[in-house]
């Protein structure tokens, strides 16, 4: 009988393990899939370039180290406001705003273009055709 | 048994947490989605859909990518902008008792078009995720018709870029006219 009630007591302990274990597993999942779901849902996933296939190229990385290199300007929030302050101020600011500038065209509409996706432009050749005829 | 039922309910309550995130998500979308224009494709360009629609797909993911450093590139620098140059001028301008109402009112423009311009660009980014998910190879006009919504939605994101180019324009010209009262109160 005390043999019989040990072995019950170690097949009922088996069974708990074998439901924490199962339930650690679906916790884990869960949490996971709701940490994804907002991940994806708050925009974040689309600025992150660790992902793969997204990761910086070799020239970006080249450029972010030179700007490290760079010294920083920095312009304080007091003081006295001096004509040279101002003169560098501006000098950075169109620095930066040169920097904007150099990216050519971004999120221009040609690239999502029916010419450059490959779908002819039906339109034209049926105008073409009546006035042919 | 304890364990068991505590269990459960963590699970019932982890449950309810998920479906309060996707299901309002996926409403949104579907409403999104409705409102997506009908478009009728000739059998040319459905046949050329079905046939370049592997070298579409690449061409988009190519632009997913691009984009997405065009979006880290322009926001760092917006970013820098804003936070490096115009708040400190012009919490200094405001200490040195000179006018700077058209330099905040910059300062608050670009601040809220930064603002919009990422919401647009996440707006933008996942209908491009959906348009990449399509099978163009079956669904030739349903591809098309969300390139015409992605198309709608990255005009929107080139808009928000044009704004913040003008705004730092007038900023700049506010500062130069700042720079002359300066000029004219030391002579």
């Amino acid at each position: 009988m005390r043999k019989l009630s040990k072995h019950k007591k170690l097949e009922r302990g088996g069974k708990n393990l074998v439901i924490l274990g199962v339930a650690s597993v679906l916790i884990a999942a869960v949490t996971t899939s709701v940490a994804l779901a907002i991940y994806h849902n708050s925009g974040d996933i689309y600025l992150d370039r660790s992902r793969p296939g997204f990761l910086p190229d070799e020239d970006e990385v080249e450029d972010e180290n030179d700007k490290v290199d760079d010294e920083e300007y920095d312009f304080t929030k007091d003081g006295q406001l001096t004509k040279e302050d101002m003169d560098e101020f501006l000098k950075h600011l169109k620095e930066e705003i040169q920097a904007i500038d150099d990216y050519k065209n971004p999120f221009g509409e040609e690239v999502l273009s029916d010419e450059r996706l490959g779908i002819p432009a039906e339109e034209k050749k049926v105008e073409e055709v009546q006035t042919s005829e | 048994m304890k364990i068991n039922r505590y269990c459960l309910y963590y699970i019932i309550l982890l449950l309810i947490c998920l479906v309060g995130v996707v299901l309002p998500a996926r409403a949104l979308d579907l409403q999104e989605g409705e409102e997506a224009a009908k478009v009728t494709l000739s059998k040319t360009q459905e046949a050329a859909i079905v046939d370049h629609c592997a070298t579409m797909k690449e061409s988009l993911k190519t632009v997913q990518k691009s984009d997405a450093r065009a979006r880290v590139y322009l926001g760092g620098r917006y970013e820098t902008i804003l936070n490096k140059y115009i708040t400190p001028l012009n919490v200094r301008l405001v200490e040195n008792s000179l006018s700077t109402t058209s330099l905040i009112e910059s300062q608050n423009t670009l601040a809220s078009s930064k603002a919009k311009f990422a919401n647009d660009y996440v707006d933008y980014q996942q209908k491009l995720e959906e348009l990449v998910a399509v099978d163009c190879k079956n669904n030739p006009t349903e591809f098309y018709e969300k390139l015409d919504g992605v198309r709608q939605k990255r005009k929107k994101v080139e808009q928000d870029v044009q704004k913040m180019r003008r705004v730092l324009a007038e900023y700049v010209d506010s500062v130069g006219k700042v720079k002359e009262k300066l000029n004219a109160k030391t002579k």
